[in-house]
């Protein structure tokens, strides 16, 4: 059983990464708009180099993506909180507004703040555009920590009150660590969200600041070109690198 | 009674608790409510080619919507985003299952290993897909080399690379809030329920699954909702032979410019999500009234029963 | 109670950690202080489609000038057209938008009139893409890029020499075979001309005739193309279809068994040019780069790199030879008998997304 459920396990990744080694491969190949083989090459890691205005673009995105995530799963985690452990005035109108902010279509969203931003003379950029990120990840961190709360035991809290907690400890030592993995995947889904969304940030994102989704899904009428599959296997490369790192960190902080 | 003084000796005091409502609330009033009680009203006015929109109150937006064309529309994408989220939630959960039954300190390195592909934009991974499914492509050769298929064949613009491709896209959608939710499954439960001679199948289905519901409806949620209004996907993989609600959307926004009428349109899908939710906020309070029934000795366990 | 609250510092640091990043974002959004127009600065906003201006040319254009590019990109006219408008013009000093665009931009006062005496190189382009209908006299756009929509077909499935006509989609052999792509104009533009009527047709009438042809069609459509068209064709999904010419000669670099034929009913045309939004704050810089870009070696630049028509005349010289020669970048007046350039067609849009909404939907 154990073994059948390894196996299992990891022909899911299979399935999750066939694409990826698809997009690194395809970076080495010798050819500019084939979808064959054509040879090895490392040109277009070359040309990368040269597109100043591609690496920049990704800088951007992977600082708002960041901030972004990060913000998004503070209010969420704040906002899931609240929705699960408190009845107050407005607690149904603000568990309705997380799934109104979900249903939203994207391009309403983007035209509904790009006026918004105007009405406000609030000139677009690097903060119109975290602005809209953060709204964009907030329902799916509140949805998934409330998920992980919604059964979540209130005993648990109730002793700590009754060793002499404040509700703040309570919060800090008992809840937060409980619903600690709810609130990591809630951080990977912003972050996700953040590095693919193109229809608001479009909208909102100003000239001197733009982010990468824009730039790749604009490459539709041309073609893809290799340079991005060149830089996807760079950021990717990047990606493993860090959490491998941070794996082996926790291991020796914990030996 | 006893939840009822609880929630009023703890209400009131913490500072936390208010300051986090009130910028919460702040922030969906000006992002969520505001744009949509603006689209509400742009769904009531006319459409004009020189400002978008002109403020004459007018119903036929909505009458325009019961339309063959656009019910067609509305069943293919409700249909699509139910099926991506069936075999998502058919993958997932064994998924996140069993990456909450290993080693703890494994789990978040499993984690990670699920979201980093991701992190690539879904149009190159799609463009990837492509790669795999088309005609003399990954698959295709692979089939040939091991003799199955005699020449090229390729599931491109079919149904099947479609549901390929949503599932690919939601999964993690999916796997994610499961796995917070059967994370924290407390195992002795289980235990119990065998004791007590319950098969591993009946234990799974009448103690896992009521726990892990949440999970459940969060997941499905988090993939239907996105999955409704998907195109790009759809699109490119299936041809895009037919309209989706997302599509229809941007295509009055932006093309047509008939923001009056893909007003209208989004709002019947933030209806259909007002429904969704009511049937949610039941469950769960079927899940709290279970876990209330459940304080003492048996736990969730003896709630069960009420489950049924 | 003091006392507690500092000792227990998650609440008060998670307060700061909130203040710091909206009075970051405050910070950042305030409106930039108003700009000195006597001396420009050196920068140049661009608005455009991603790479769609050579990388090379763009480097050049900066070595020589000092002025900094900063390249946004779109991924529609319309979605172009739709975010300009909101900003009433303001924020971009260049965008490059296609045909009916220009006319649309031009009628709501988006645009602001071009200063040709200091476009040097104007005479350079082909006199028959300037002055057309969506811009008399250019006095708003200068053309760019242009191309043409045409049949492609597999040698290895069908003659070419046999195919002449859109019509020709339409042949049983290719059934379930054919590729549209999903632009509505490009395709009832086709289906139009297949009739004998202008692919700017606001007759209704004449629009539903042209979606009676294209719902017959669809049983035989395989996928409608949303990215280039050229992949489906390389890789052999599909026999049959419709593909610009700059993408045709790239899809037969990669598969010799393709040819690109200009159907006899006509092309449809399409040209992207330049303008300059009526808020640009770097007008000075906008006229620089165009008339840059209407030098003929710049220009040869484009034609190399992406495989489309410049308008410019003098292009040839610094091309290699098999680009020079080739009736796909450089249609002859045959080829184009009968082609038409894309233009708005006013209220009838309307009609047209609906048609096209409804065979889509259909079964």
């Amino acid at each position: 059983m154990k073994v059948l459920g390894r196996i299992y396990l990891w022909a899911v990744y299979l399935f999750l990464y066939l694409p990826i080694v698809v997009v690194i491969l395809f970076s080495f190949n010798n050819a500019r708009y084939s979808t064959h083989w054509a040879g090895f090459t490392v040109r277009w890691y070359k040309v990368l180099a040269g597109n100043s205005q591609l690496i920049e673009a990704a800088v951007n995105s992977l600082t708002v993506g960041t901030l972004g995530a990060t913000l998004a799963t503070i209010l969420g985690t704040m906002t899931a909180i609240c929705l699960s452990r408190k009845r107050f005035f407005g607690q149904k109108f603000l568990h309705g507004g997380i799934y109104l902010l979900t249903v939203s279509p994207e391009i309403v969203m983007g035209i509904a703040m790009l006026i918004f931003f105007i009405a406000l003379r609030v000139e677009l950029g690097f903060a119109t555009l975290l602005i809209s990120h953060i709204t964009l990840c907030l329902p799916f961190v509140v949805v998934t920590v409330l998920a992980r709360l919604s059964s979540f035991d209130e005993h648990l809290v109730e002793a700590a009150r009754d060793l002499g907690a404040s509700e703040r400890q309570a919060l800090r030592h008992v809840i937060l660590p409980l619903i600690l993995p709810a609130v990591a995947a809630g951080w990977l889904l912003s972050f996700t969200l953040s590095m693919d969304d193109v229809l608001i940030s479009f909208f909102v994102a100003g000239p001197d600041y733009e982010v990468l989704p824009l730039r790749v899904y604009s490459m539709v009428r041309l073609g893809v070109k290799p340079d991005i599959n060149a830089l996807s296997a760079i950021l990717f490369g990047v990606t493993i690198v860090v959490v491998l790192l941070v794996q082996t960190l926790i291991k020796v902080r914990k030996k | 009674m006893i939840r009822a003084i609880r929630m009023r000796v703890m209400g009131g005091t913490s500072r936390f608790f208010r300051i986090a409502i009130a910028l919460s609330s702040l922030w969906l009033v000006l992002f969520a409510l505001a744009p949509n009680a603006l689209l509400l009203l742009v769904a009531f006015f006319t459409r004009s080619d020189e400002h978008f929109v002109t403020p004459v109150l007018t119903l036929d937006n909505y009458i325009r919507l019961f339309d063959p064309t656009f019910l067609t529309i509305l069943w293919d994408s409700a249909r699509l985003a139910c099926i991506a989220t069936v075999i998502c939630l058919l993958i997932g959960y064994p998924f996140a299952y069993i990456m909450a039954n290993v080693r703890p300190n494994r789990r978040p390195f499993l984690l990670f290993l699920v979201i980093i592909p991701f992190w690539t934009s879904s149009l190159i991974r799609t463009y990837a897909l492509i790669l795999i499914l088309k005609s003399k492509g990954l698959i295709s050769e692979l089939l040939t080399m091991l003799g199955i298929t005699s020449g090229p064949v390729s599931f491109m613009y079919s149904d099947f690379a479609v549901f390929i491709g949503l599932t690919y896209t939601m999964l993690p959608f999916m796997i994610l809030p499961l796995y917070a939710s059967i994370e924290k499954l407390d195992r002795r439960l289980l235990d119990a329920a065998k004791d007590l001679g319950a098969s591993s199948w009946r234990a799974f289905v009448h103690v896992t699954v009521p726990l892990t519901m949440p999970g459940i409806i969060a997941g499905a949620m988090l993939v239907f909702l996105p999955a409704l209004s998907m195109f790009y996907v759809p699109e490119m993989l299936g041809g895009a032979k037919s309209m989706l609600l997302g599509n229809f959307i941007k295509n009055q926004f932006l093309v047509a410019r008939d923001w009056p009428l893909g007003a209208a349109a989004s709002s019947v899908m933030t209806i259909a999500l007002i429904l969704m939710v009511l049937v949610y906020s039941r469950v769960s309070r079927r899940g709290v009234r279970n876990r209330e029934g459940g304080r003492g000795s048996g736990g969730a366990l003896r709630s069960e029963g009420g489950m049924r | 109670m003091k006392h507690r609250l500092f000792r227990d510092r998650l609440f008060p640091r998670f307060l700061a950690a909130i203040a710091v990043t909206l009075f970051a974002c405050a910070g950042f959004a305030l409106p930039a202080a108003a700009k000195d127009a006597a001396s420009e600065e050196k920068v140049l906003n661009i608005f455009c489609w991603s790479e769609y201006l050579p990388q090379e040319a763009l480097d050049k254009f900066t070595e020589e000038t000092g002025i900094k590019v900063v390249y946004s990109t779109y991924e529609s006219n319309e979605a172009m057209y739709a975010k300009l408008k909101l900003l009433d013009g303001k924020g971009y000093d260049i965008v490059v938008p296609s045909t009916y665009f220009i006319e649309q931009m031009r009628h709501d006062g988006l645009l602001q009139p071009l200063d040709k005496t200091r476009l040097t190189n104007l005479a350079k382009l082909d006199p028959t893409l300037l002055n057309q209908e969506y811009d008399p006299d250019n006095a708003y756009s200068i053309p760019y890029m242009w191309g043409a929509t045409g049949l492609m077909v597999n040698k290895k499935f069908a003659d070419p020499a046999t195919v002449a006509s859109w019509s020709d989609l339409m042949r049983p052999e290719f059934k379930g075979r054919v590729i549209l792509s999903d632009d509505v104009r490009d395709v009832v533009g086709f289906a139009l001309k297949r009739d004998g009527h202008s692919m700017n047709s606001r007759n209704e009438a004449e629009i539903k005739k042209a979606f009676d042809f294209l719902n017959e069609l669809k049983p035989a459509v395989r996928v409608f193309d949303v990215t280039a068209a050229k992949q489906a064709f390389i890789s052999e999904e599909v026999v049959i279809g419709i593909i610009w010419n700059g993408d045709a000669y790239i899809a037969i670099e990669e598969n010799p068994d393709l040819a690109f034929v200009y159907p006899r009913e006509g092309a449809v045309l399409w040209i992207d040019s330049f303008a300059i939004p009526k808020g640009a704050e770097h007008k000075d810089n906008a006229h620089k780069f165009i008339d840059f870009m209407l030098r003929p070696e710049n220009a040869a630049l484009v034609v190399e790199e992406f495989k489309y028509s410049t308008p410019n005349l003098e292009v040839r010289p610094y091309l290699p030879k098999e680009l020079q020669e080739s009736r796909l970048i450089f249609p002859t007046a045959e080829d184009l008998k009968n082609s038409e350039v894309t233009m708005g067609v006013g209220e009838a849009k309307a009609v047209y997304e609906r048609l096209w909404e409804s065979l889509k939907a259909g079964k």
